[in-house]
């Protein structure tokens, strides 16, 4: 049992160092070694790509408004999709909760100073901006056309384009995953504090924990992919061609191979997130919480038996996509497990919709249609006449954007005051957290209709009946838009004139909560022996909180006449 | 103190346990190994079963790799995680293999087997 | 409050103690299990091409089988036992450096290093040897020959023409006089007998298992055996090596440059009962080198010998 004083470490207002004002120069930022400072980095970084590839998908969207292709035509709208893709998935979605929340708090949630290995972690963002900075470098030349998903012979020989450029900084960005991966593991595994058992980690641990083991079994499978997609398209070889005998399929089972747990690296720490928003706004002790634990485990280890879902036409053996589906359909059960425990630790308790919580609560509801629409694709009937339809788009936008996005944009706004010192305005907050539900639910619930009724994906035109469904989603993506714009504007200025948050806000008993916002440079004051359950909300902050608050504000004033 | 799993027996005791004699007998045992892997190929044993020569080279190799982690890469003295992580990274590799070659060995079995 | 810059005066101060480690031997499981997270990715890096072998291994066995008698196993054996040496080397530095002994450390090490590097040396004799006989799968790789002159080369070459078929029938069929042998650099090759027995036998026994389905598609046209067929998935088969035993070998360059350091850091005595870790884990990086290699020598080097040897 903890005592409110736990919760409220310190109600002094003396100017405390932390690791933002322990140097200014930019030398102690690129040169750091602390992992807060890298988070806050790739925070920057990762932000820069989603605006870039949300700019790609703005001009698909301008395009899709007409059935002609008027806008652009069928070549660069080709590149459009593909850029995209790239930037989303390769420098977006994979690194943003792990690299910018897991590093940021991993080693605060599990009371260390830092990563095991911080040298490690500081390499991840070099050889993430080299990757980076060697993909855009390729799109000012022209970009590719291949689609994300690189297939060959295409890609091997017959695009005309910056194939191996790009591909090669996918492969140096695939080391960025794999040593933030590995230096997640090593951490978790030796550097918690006393008293921290495993089952004692915060469920966001537990996922970033699943989330590596995804990241260094797969992630390799992948590099070695687009090398001998580049040596083939340079030597002019032929293993993926078949006129010389090589196989088309091989590219892709080696490239799926990967990219299937990829989706997983896109969606565990999101559901971590969750776990840790559900319980905090619910003022409730998780419901099942070595399920969920052991489900981010079991997603992460099936996650690598499925991939050829993905190729059920493409030429595989019916007896493989039979496995593969069978498969599909065992990997989707503990998503399920997770989804009625958050939803059972909803039930009786107490509410508060803040921002984050109004993330979470449309992350269930847009993950559960994602997830139930990626098993319509997995059944082997429906997928013959959904697969290369916009049924599959709006599937995987449902999973990653109403999955993973909503997440990543709930955990930032959770943990801002913990980063920053700063609270953001709720109000705007709120505003954006509905404008980005509804403006995603705008663009993307017509997609399951357009490719139902046979909409192709990656074409630039189509039939005129499809426009209106068409024009709903272009108009869905502009409230999208402003509602994934607004943040920026409102966390940018709570930075200059936000009012500073104290060291737990939101009154909450999580080991990140009981030290300063922002945190010194190394975590603690003093090293935390643990001796508490997780998501212990005992009686001084349990379920009433306007007791709490009332508490709360009685302590402050008490401490204001002595 | 920060916590760590159950091993007493660290890493540093284990010079007690490999010393210069075991590391020659291992140095041994591969060299030998090699020398046999090289001499089987050159024997057909395909009137065992077809395949009967990849097979032994195989097992050879399999145990010349176990050879070399247990004793000079010293998995045998290492904590449980280590001797976890040899093993689960053989079998993502078996996964990859096994769950490709289905696809390759079941083509042009049509419907069902047929 | 405290802060942190005088707790490291609390601990015996350990050499090469990090400041996000409470004790030397939390440094020494973090590491050890950081440098296994490594080789656990570095094996499915790997992995994916040995699927890429498996794959191919199994829809065309005649050709790899062809091809894999065409390498040199004596190198490749050599190569092995030249490895197998070097990790012995490699494990007994790490001993040594745990009895703080540093001059067999540096002595190991340098051994260590000279026989990594007998073995890149062997792999350019290989490699010359292909790129001379037109073996390297990568047109204009290959040797352009002067016809009439005699091509100087190391090793002992394999004896097969090295005039391409299709060559050969257009200059025979009156074309001029070409200088140049191979003019493109572009892989050839000549060894049929076997596979030309094989297509016989599973000829006068249609229902024998001697070729794969794949086999009876790829290498036949119009019934029969079309040899530039053939020598597309010969070609595979070679691809397949080079890149194998290619990424192996840039594999062993960074080794040697780890080596290098670690040479360099231990003549500085740097390392002790205490502080040896870094031995350790570039121990651990060398042998799984050689771990590699000793799955790549009986996959590429000994696939067919039986076929020669037995006659079967």
């Amino acid at each position: 049992m903890q005592t409110t004083e736990a919760i409220r470490p310190s109600i002094t207002d003396e100017p405390r160092q932390n690791y933002l004002t322990n140097g200014y120069t930019i030398k102690s930022w690129l040169l750091t070694k602390d992992h807060k400072r890298i988070a806050i980095m790739y925070l920057i970084s990762v932000s820069a790509f989603f605006m870039m590839g949300g700019l790609y998908a703005a001009a698909i969207r301008l395009e899709l408004l007409t059935p002609a292709s008027d806008l652009l035509e069928s070549g660069t709208y080709n590149k459009v999709f593909t850029q995209h893709g790239i930037l989303m998935i390769f420098f977006f979605l994979i690194p943003s909760i792990p690299a910018v929340l897991g590093n940021f708090l991993i080693p605060i949630m599990i009371g260390a100073k830092d990563l095991a290995l911080p040298r490690i972690n500081l390499l991840s963002l070099y050889v993430y901006w080299i990757g980076g900075g060697l993909v855009l470098f390729a799109l000012m030349q022209g970009g590719v056309d291949t689609g994300w998903t690189f297939y060959a012979p295409y890609s091997t020989t017959f695009s005309n384009t910056y194939v191996m450029l790009v591909g090669l900084g996918i492969f140096v960005n695939g080391f960025s995953s794999i040593l933030t991966g590995l230096n997640f593991i090593v951490t978790i595994h030796t550097m918690r504090a006393p008293g921290m058992t495993w089952f004692r980690l915060p469920l966001f641990v537990w996922a970033h924990y699943a989330t590596s083991l995804v990241m260094i079994l797969g992630t390799p499978v992948i590099a070695i992919t687009v090398l001998l997609l580049a040596l083939e398209r340079a030597g002019g070889i032929g293993i993926f061609d078949p006129a010389i005998g090589g196989d088309p399929i091989l590219f892709q089972h080696l490239f799926w191979f990967y990219s299937h747990p990829a989706v997983y690296i896109m969606i565990l720490p999101g559901m971590g997130v969750i776990s840790e928003l559900i319980s905090n706004f619910s003022r409730k002790k998780i419901f099942g919480y070595e399920f969920i634990a052991f489900s981010s485990i079991a997603i992460a280890v099936f996650g690598f038996l499925v991939w050829g879902h993905h190729m059920f036409v493409s030429g595989q053996s019916m007896y493989a996509g039979l496995v593969f589906s069978f498969l599909t359909m065992v990997v989707a059960v503990p998503s399920a497990i997770k989804m009625f425990n958050w939803a059972a630790t909803l039930y009786k308790g107490s509410i508060s919709f803040d921002t984050p919580m109004l993330y979470a609560i449309g992350f269930l509801g847009l993950f559960l249609i994602g997830g139930l629409t990626g098993l319509f694709l997995g059944a082997m009937g429906l997928t013959v006449h959904l697969t290369d339809t916009y049924f599959v788009v709006a599937h995987f936008h449902y999973v990653m954007v109403g999955g993973q996005v909503i997440a990543y944009l709930g955990g930032i706004h959770y943990w801002w005051p913990k980063m920053t010192g700063k609270m953001y305005s709720e109000f705007w907050g709120k505003i954006s957290a509905m404008l980005v539900f509804i403006g995603f639910n705008l663009t993307f619930f017509p997609q399951f209709i357009l490719g139902y009724i046979g909409m192709p994906r990656r074409y630039a035109s189509y039939p005129e009946e499809m426009q209106v469904l068409n024009i709903f989603s272009t108009a869905g993506a502009s409230v999208l838009g402003v509602g994934l714009v607004m943040p920026l504007i409102y966390l940018g200025k709570s930075l200059i004139n936000g009012k500073p948050a104290g060291d737990n806000p939101w009154m909450l008993p999580g080991l990140e909560w009981r030290t300063q916002s922002p945190p010194p440079t190394e975590n603690f004051d003093k090293m935390p022996v643990v001796t508490w359950e997780a998501y212990e909300f005992g009686e001084e902050n349990g379920l009433d909180l306007e007791a709490a608050r009332r508490r709360d504000r009685e302590m402050a004033s008490d401490f204001q006449k002595n | 103190m920060a916590e760590h799993g159950t091993h007493d027996m660290h890493e540093q005791h284990e010079h007690e346990h490999m010393t210069i004699p075991k590391y020659l007998l291992i140095f041994g045992i591969l060299f030998i190994g090699t020398i046999v892997t090289y001499l089987v190929a050159l024997t057909d044993l395909e009137w065992i079963f077809p395949g009967a020569n990849t097979l032994v080279a195989l097992g050879i190799a399999f145990f010349k790799m176990t050879c070399v982690m247990l004793f000079f890469m010293h998995v045998y003295w290492s904590p449980k995680l280590v001797k976890l992580s040899a093993i689960a990274s053989f079998f993502w590799l078996a996964i990859m293999f096994a769950y490709t070659m289905q696809d390759y060995l079941t083509r042009g079995t049509g419907v069902f087997g047929q | 409050m405290t802060t942190h810059a005088g707790e490291h005066n609390d601990h015996a101060h350990a050499p090469g103690l990090q400041h996000q480690f409470e004790d030397m031997k939390q440094q020494e499981e973090s590491v050890s299990i950081g440098m296994w997270m490594f080789l656990v990715q570095e094996i499915m890096f790997f992995g994916g091409l040995f699927t890429a072998y498996l794959v191919f291994r199994s829809k065309y066995p005649m050709a790899f089988a062809v091809g894999s008698n065409h390498l040199n196993a004596f190198w490749g054996g050599l190569n092995t036992l030249v490895l197998i040496v070097s990790s012995l080397t490699m494990a007994l530095t790490v001993y040594y450096a745990q009895k703080s002994n540093r001059n067999m450390q540096v002595i190991l090490i340098l051994l260590t290093m000279f026989f990594g590097t007998v073995f890149l040396g062997v792999k350019a004799i290989e490699y010359t040897d292909k790129w001379s006989h037109g073996t390297v799968p990568i047109t204009g790789l290959n040797k352009v020959v002067r016809e009439g002159h005699g091509d100087s080369h190391a090793s002992k070459p394999i004896e097969f023409s090295i005039v391409p078929q299709a060559y050969a029938a257009a200059t025979a069929a009156g074309g001029e006089e070409h200088a140049y042998v191979n003019p493109r650099g572009e892989f050839q090759w000549n060894d049929y007998d076997l596979i030309e027995k094989k297509v016989a036998e599973q000829k006068a026994d249609p229902n024998a298992y001697i070729l794969t389905t794949d086999e009876r598609n790829g290498y036949f046209s119009h019934g029969e055996l079309d040899r530039d067929k053939f020598r597309d998935k010969v070609r595979i088969f070679y691809w397949i090596y080079f890149v194998m035993t290619g990424l192996h070998a840039l594999h062993m360059v960074v080794g040697l440059g780890l080596m290098t350091w670690l040479c360099w850091m231990a003549f500085r005595n740097t390392y002790s009962a205490e502080y040896y870790m870094p031995v350790e884990m570039s121990g651990l990086y060398w042998h799984f080198v050689d771990i590699v290699w000793i799955f790549l020598f009986p996959l590429l080097y000994l696939l067919g010998r039986h076929f020669i040897v037995g006659g079967h």
